[in-house]
């Protein structure tokens, strides 16, 4: 490849704004999976027996497939059962429900590591269910789930690049397109791995940064 | 849908499976490599190690895969395209096992060392003997997950043209245009196999233990 | 020379960072002994126990076992000069060392665990190993437990298999480290009640330990250590007997349920 300036600022825009999707579509995605996964993560732990085994099935599902798989049973089969969505909003979808499933195991393993004393003292000290949650449960959890959430969400991050094959018009997708243009693959990628391992990078030293602020809410030792 | 085109997919799966199988050793192989150097006293080999681990995890495997594609022939490598596949794999498994293995030691308890170390025994047989099979046991769930995520990885093979249990539902949806049944069908064969991945990595944890540390 | 001391420690000096852990040890350990090790908790006992058994390297002073200088020997103006792996290796050997959290490798059985450095380390053939090993068990009266893994047994149980364990490899000279701190107040006395038998056989032992009673009662000697110092330091009714040194009274009266109210 040869090196021209010129050619590379009049691609930039594009990658600008197809590095705009990856974020946006990484962050919402994230987001709605964390919240989607705590409202299933809730429904199991205080549902009944019932409302727990239905949405163990599903969140397995999820958990015991590909997502690439999931993402074209989304798109390609959704409009056979009446659901015809844009590739961009298809995407979505699916990473917020692949995200949910995972983000669910970690609300779960966040309710079971608190131990019970803690709500115990809570409610002698005269909390109520909700203040408990709020007051006790919640901020615990944030400090015993923030690594294992932060990981979940840089794969999140690494997930949207195969939102590319059911061409959203993300990163991956823009950088194959201009690969092909220019047959110029190897570059492209290279750069394209590069930024990729930068996002995940500052966000893992972001997670790090909060870790050592909430560090003192650490359990204490025993 | 036929259970002709199903049994397609089966069929399919043997190369997923085969491929995740190769890729998984060829990357346990190559972790120890990782994780000896990230552990070792060697400043150099020390940094090249995390390199390696930081980058292989910090970028999607998809673009490794496409990367390694276009590469390989490019510096003189014609080779396959299910070579260029396992490469990629085994690359990218490396670094995830590499870290799971360095987290096995680092639990290995301190005590347990010093306990060999009263006993005189030399850094390597402290090593043969205590750390390195109470690492792996630790490491065996971890190591069970990381296969099967390998497993369903290993459906992002079938953008370099590798023709298993994606590609194959893929091509298989578009000549018969039936894509619900058929990648319903193939989260399923998925399904089935990590169901079995995850049983055969229970059996050997609960072979492997010996209760708690 | 038969005056030898087991243990002699001059001017011992362990700095963790800024914190002076010890501050200037000296403390002989007579042969065939047992000396017991007592003081509050973060006074520096087990730092101690530490440096003589070379798991922390001291930053000043030096350590004799048998009369063999360990890990460093004394040069003619005092420096310290570092001694050769092997040499500190062979001294090393004599000493033998019980954890307070057992330290039992848990993929070994209690056997494994008692033959494993036999077999390792002396280089004995897997039968003979296991067959002293058993004896070493049956020592601790734990022979029928030898197949149970270090899950599937009691704190005193597990206690019991590191101190066959230790000895299996003949050590002239054992270190016990609260070896009954972890084990519920039912399961502390077939410890001691071991750790007893060992005194009697001749064994040096050096103990840290809280239980007053055993270090009153088995101790030929009493070592108080406070911040780091050696405050007090004589035979048990010395220590114990009144008048007491003030810290030894606040001291006793912490341990009131260890055996220590016999003496108040
Ligand atoms: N590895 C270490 N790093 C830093 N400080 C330590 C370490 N080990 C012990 N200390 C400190 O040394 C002091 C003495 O500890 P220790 O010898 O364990 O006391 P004791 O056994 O008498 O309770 C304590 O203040 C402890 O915090
Ligand atoms: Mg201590």
């Amino acid at each position: 490849m040869t090196f021209d300036l010129d050619l590379i600022i009049s691609f930039l825009p594009d990658i600008v704004r197809a590095l705009g999707v990856t974020i946006l579509l990484w962050i919402a995605g994230s987001i709605l999976g964390i919240i989607l996964g705590f409202v299933i993560a809730v429904l199991r732990r205080y549902g009944s027996r019932t409302v727990d085994l239905a949405l163990l099935a599903p969140v397995e599902l999820i958990r015991g497939t590909p997502f690439l798989v999931q993402v074209f049973l989304l798109y390609y089969g959704g409009p056979f059962i009446g659901l015809s969505l844009d590739s961009i909003t298809a995407g979505l979808l699916g990473l917020t429900i692949y995200g949910a499933a995972y983000y669910s195991e970690l609300w779960r393993s966040g309710f079971i590591a608190i131990p019970k004393g803690h709500i115990e003292a809570a409610q002698c000290v005269g909390l109520n269910r909700r203040q408990t949650l709020r007051r006790i449960i919640l901020p615990e959890m944030t400090m015993l789930l923030l690594p294992s959430m932060v990981n979940m969400t840089i794969l999140m991050l690494k997930e949207t690049a195969i939102l590319s094959i059911i061409s959203v018009p993300e990163l991956t997708l823009a950088v194959s397109a201009l690969g092909t243009k220019y047959y110029a693959f190897v570059e492209g990628f290279a750069i394209l791995a590069l930024v990729y391992w930068a996002l995940v990078e500052a966000c893992s030293a972001m997670g790090r940064y909060a870790e050592s602020r909430l560090s003192k809410y650490r359990f204490a030792a025993t | 849908m036929s259970w002709k085109l199903f049994w397609l997919l089966v069929e399919a799966s043997r190369l997923t499976i085969i491929l995740s199988a190769v890729s998984i050793s060829i990357g346990f192989l190559l972790s120890s490599v990782v994780c000896a150097a990230v552990m070792s006293g060697n400043r150099t080999a020390r940094m090249a190690g995390k390199l390696f681990v930081s980058f292989f995890r910090g970028t999607p495997l998809l673009v490794q895969l496409l990367l390694i594609y276009y590469l390989l022939p490019q510096i003189g490598l014609n080779v396959p395209s299910e070579v260029a596949a396992i490469v990629g794999m085994s690359l990218c498994t490396a670094a995830y096992q590499a870290e799971i293995l360095r987290g096995g030691f680092a639990s290995v308890p301190k005590g347990l060392v010093e306990a060999a170390n009263m006993c005189g025994f030399s850094p390597a047989a402290t090593f043969r003997r205590i750390r390195l099979p109470i690492a792996v046991q630790l490491t065996i769930p971890a190591l069970t997950s990381e296969a099967i995520m390998m497993l369903k990885s290993s459906s992002l093979v079938s953008v370099v043209g590798v023709i298993e249990l994606t590609r194959m539902a893929q091509d298989l949806a578009a000549s018969t245009y039936r894509p619900l049944e058929l990648y319903a069908a193939a989260g399923f064969v998925y399904l089935v196999i990590n169901i079995v991945v995850a049983a055969l990595g229970l059996g050997l944890e609960r072979r492997m233990s010996w209760g708690r540390l | 020379m038969t005056d030898t001391p087991a243990i002699k420690v001059e001017k011992l000096v362990k700095r963790f960072g800024k914190n002076t852990v010890l501050d200037g040890i000296d403390l002989i350990v007579p042969r065939g002994q047992v000396t017991c090790l007592i003081g509050p908790s973060g006074s520096g006992k087990s730092t101690l126990l530490r440096c003589i058994a070379l798991l922390e390297e001291a930053n000043e002073g030096f350590i004799e076992i048998d009369g063999e200088p360990l890990g460093f020997s004394s040069g003619d103006f005092g420096e310290r000069n570092r001694l050769p792996a092997a040499q500190t290796r062979k001294v090393r050997s004599r000493i033998g060392m019980v954890f307070q959290q057992f330290n039992l490798w848990p993929h070994m059985t209690a056997l494994g665990n008692v033959a494993e450095a036999l077999v390792t380390v002396r280089g004995m053939a897997r039968k003979d190993a296991e067959e002293r090993a058993m004896a070493q068990l049956s020592n601790v009266g734990l022979r029928e437990r030898a197949g149970h893994y270090p899950s599937e047994l009691s704190g005193g149980q597990q206690q019991r298999v590191a101190i066959a364990r230790a000895l299996a490899l003949d050590p002239g000279i054992m270190l016990f480290d609260e070896p009954t701190s972890s084990l519920d107040p039912e399961l502390t006395g077939e410890v001691l009640n071991v750790m007893r038998d060992l005194a009697q056989s001749g064994m040096t032992m050096l103990v840290v330990t809280h239980e007053i009673g055993f270090a009153a009662s088995v101790g030929s000697k009493i070592v108080f250590l406070d911040h780091g110092k050696k405050i007090v330091e004589g035979k048990p009714d010395e220590v114990f007997g009144k008048p007491r040194h003030e810290r030894i009274e606040q001291f006793l009266d912490t341990y009131l349920d260890r055996g220590a109210a016999t003496l108040l």
